[in-house]
């Protein structure tokens, strides 16, 4: 989308917002290596079942403990290519002026949310890890090394919704949905 | 407050939210956490990440992430090029060969990457210029491929049909083959309206004749598509022979159609490979995000007696079961239009599926009916993402003419939706054959 709003293109990004764009494509890189792992563990664990006949213990956990933490790892990055969706019609309808108005104040609420999400994650996380919470599977692992990608993930999120929430308030070219479209280095990214 | 009241209030406060564009999955955070701290106090927010982690902590959830690698791997290559290739170098000489062949590419490529927009890209991107090319109208070009581009979410393996087995706890395995008859269904009515268009269109002629290939270039073409279905057989197979989970078969999947990728289509730059993994992440995390937060959003309707006074109280309405499932079937429709299926899916089905049920429905069969309502909004306006597509890869066809060939193809799967009614064993008979009657 070349939908850019009649704002002057904004100076080159401060180092700080550089920054957390930065740590959002490293969490992508990150994500998407675990949803790999977690493809060649379970296919390990076939082949280990199939075809030597032995029994697998630790692969069905750990591979679930992967996923979870790609999801969460990954909030950020998908954040930063504007990759969750929604429901854009309003946005799209919005003149121009509107429609950066309504984006902001998504964005704040979003925030507000995450921030909920993460103040109540790193209890959940603090409990296991000072309680010694293990899983109630043979391998009883330690319940708050899945945890930590509850607070860690939604924290990481936070931090790319500031990063867009600073981008909206101080102008930067809109895409379509009203959101702050940081230029080709994003779309490129995509 | 009146729990139904209260249902209403939470459906108002959900589509206010969630029109202001908002991303689904924190929309749906947002009601559920309001509504659980307004009604069930405070301390009930303790509760919010303990839920959304168990909602992910799932193994059967992990065919998720899989079967998008392995429908991101395929849709990398140029697999939907030679498979359209494949058909239309075999099926000249059927009358609308080329129609044909395009609809078939889009039904097989639909079933190995399981995404309705990259079969759209996949099949389209050759499929378009070459059916213009030949003659045949625009409108029929780019609205059967919309069309056929949506047979992505129904026949299997397909993800928006595991997140409603997810959802619903149905049999992923069942919801799989009861997604295949009717997806043929949908591909006979769609190729015979196409070639009805393309008749009534006046050219009639092009749609008659062919282009003859010799044996040679119709067999040196098979070794490029032939790996991909293998896969895909063998995926299946092992799901249905009771080998391993889909979860299993979809990591062993994933693994082989990278393997493909990389060996049969060469795609050994890195940056090929890591664009295969970092569009699946992106797909993966959002599906992924918007089922926790769904889970949330559903606890929070049980928790508040929402859904069991719904489901309740439309019982007490003792209306028609066929009246029922048409006020269904438009509000499924409606949600579509604007929201995507995985979406709608998890919103609705653990409302919807107590009262389906109570109303003697089959709930392999709604889930098909859903798929189909769900597959209309994929190529109506305001989302339509198929749309956009299409108008991605052949810009010089306006958005006006691809809506004017895509609106009939809506109709077919509308008829599809009455056939399906009338005849509910399309839809259970394989699996019934396949896997024993339904215990």
């Amino acid at each position: 989308m070349t939908n850019n709003s009649g704002t002057d293109r904004a100076a080159p990004l401060p180092a700080a917002l550089r920054f957390i764009l930065g740590i959002s494509s490293v969490c992508g890189v990150i994500a998407s290596f675990m949803m790999l792992a977690a493809v060649l563990i379970t296919c390990q664990m076939i082949f280990i079942r199939a075809v030597l006949n032995k029994s697998t213990i630790w692969q069905t956990e750990v591979v679930i403990y992967l996923m979870i933490a790609a999801t969460l790892i990954g909030l950020p990055y998908v954040q930063k290519l504007r990759g969750h969706v929604g429901v854009d019609l309003l946005p799209t309808l919005l003149p121009l002026r509107m429609r950066r108005g309504l984006a902001i104040a998504t964005l704040a609420v979003t925030a507000a949310m995450i921030a909920v999400m993460l103040y109540y994650g790193f209890d959940m996380w603090h409990f296991a890890y000072q309680r010694g919470w293990k899983s109630e599977t043979v391998m009883a692992y330690p319940l708050w090394i899945p945890y930590l990608a509850i607070p860690v993930g939604f924290a990481l999120l936070l931090l790319q919704l500031l990063a867009d929430l600073w981008l909206s308030l101080t102008g930067q070219p809109m895409d379509a949905k009203g959101l702050p479209d940081v230029g080709p280095e994003m779309s490129e990214d995509y | 407050m009146d729990p139904l009241v209260l249902g209403a209030l939470v459906a108002l406060a959900t589509v206010i939210v969630l029109f202001s564009g908002i991303p689904v999955a924190v929309g749906l955070l947002i009601v559920a956490t309001f509504f659980l701290f307004t009604f069930d106090g405070p301390r009930s927010l303790q509760a919010l990440p303990e839920l959304f982690y168990g909602d992910l902590n799932s193994f059967a959830l992990l065919s998720i992430p899989m079967f998008i690698i392995m429908g991101s791997a395929i849709s990398s290559t140029r697999a939907g090029p030679d498979l359209y290739e494949a058909l239309e170098r075999w099926l000249t000489r059927v009358p609308g060969g080329l129609l044909v062949s395009n609809l078939g590419a889009c039904a097989l490529f639909a079933a190995m990457s399981g995404s309705s927009p990259a079969t759209c890209a996949a099949i389209g991107k050759m499929g378009i210029p070459e059916m213009r090319k030949r003659g045949y109208p625009d409108e029929v070009a780019a609205g059967s491929i919309a069309a056929g581009g949506t047979l992505g979410i129904l026949i299997p393996p397909s993800v928006t049909m595991i997140v409603y087995g997810i959802a619903t706890e149905t049999s992923i395995g069942r919801l799989f083959l009861a997604g295949v008859l009717p997806g043929l269904l949908l591909v006979t009515l769609f190729i015979i309206w196409a070639i009805f268009d393309t008749w009534r269109r006046g050219a009639a002629g092009v749609a008659l004749s062919g282009v003859s290939y010799s044996w040679a270039q119709k067999f040196e073409i098979l070794p490029r598509v032939i790996p991909f279905i293998v896969i895909i057989a063998g995926v299946l197979y092992a799901l249905y022979g009771g080998i391993a989970t889909p979860s299993e078969t979809a990591a062993v999947g994933a693994l082989l159609c990278i393997i493909v990728a990389i060996v049969v289509y060469r795609m050994v730059q890195p940056a090929a490979l890591w664009a295969v993994l970092r569009d699946s992440t992106r797909e993966s995390v959002m599906i992924l995000f918007i089922i926790a937060a769904a889970g949330v959003f559903s606890f929070m309707l049980s928790s508040l007696f929402v859904t069991q006074s719904v489901a309740a109280w439309i019982a007490d309405l003792d209306v028609n079961r066929w009246t029922l499932m048409a006020i269904i079937n438009v509000f499924l429709l409606v949600a579509g239009f604007f929201l995507p299926p995985v979406a709608v899916i998890l919103m609705s089905a653990p409302i919807l599926l107590p009262i389906i049920m109570a109303a003697g429905f089959d709930p392999y069969w709604f889930a098909v009916i859903v798929t189909i309502n769900m597959e209309i909004g994929l190529i109506t306006p305001p989302v339509g993402l198929n749309l956009y597509v299409i108008n991605g890869i052949a810009p010089d066809i306006s958005l006006k003419k691809i809506l004017v060939g895509s609106m009939p193809f809506v109709l077919c799967m509308v008829l599809a939706i009455v056939i399906l009614s009338a005849f509910p064993g399309i839809v259970t008979w394989l699996p019934d054959v396949l896997m024993g009657p339904e215990a």
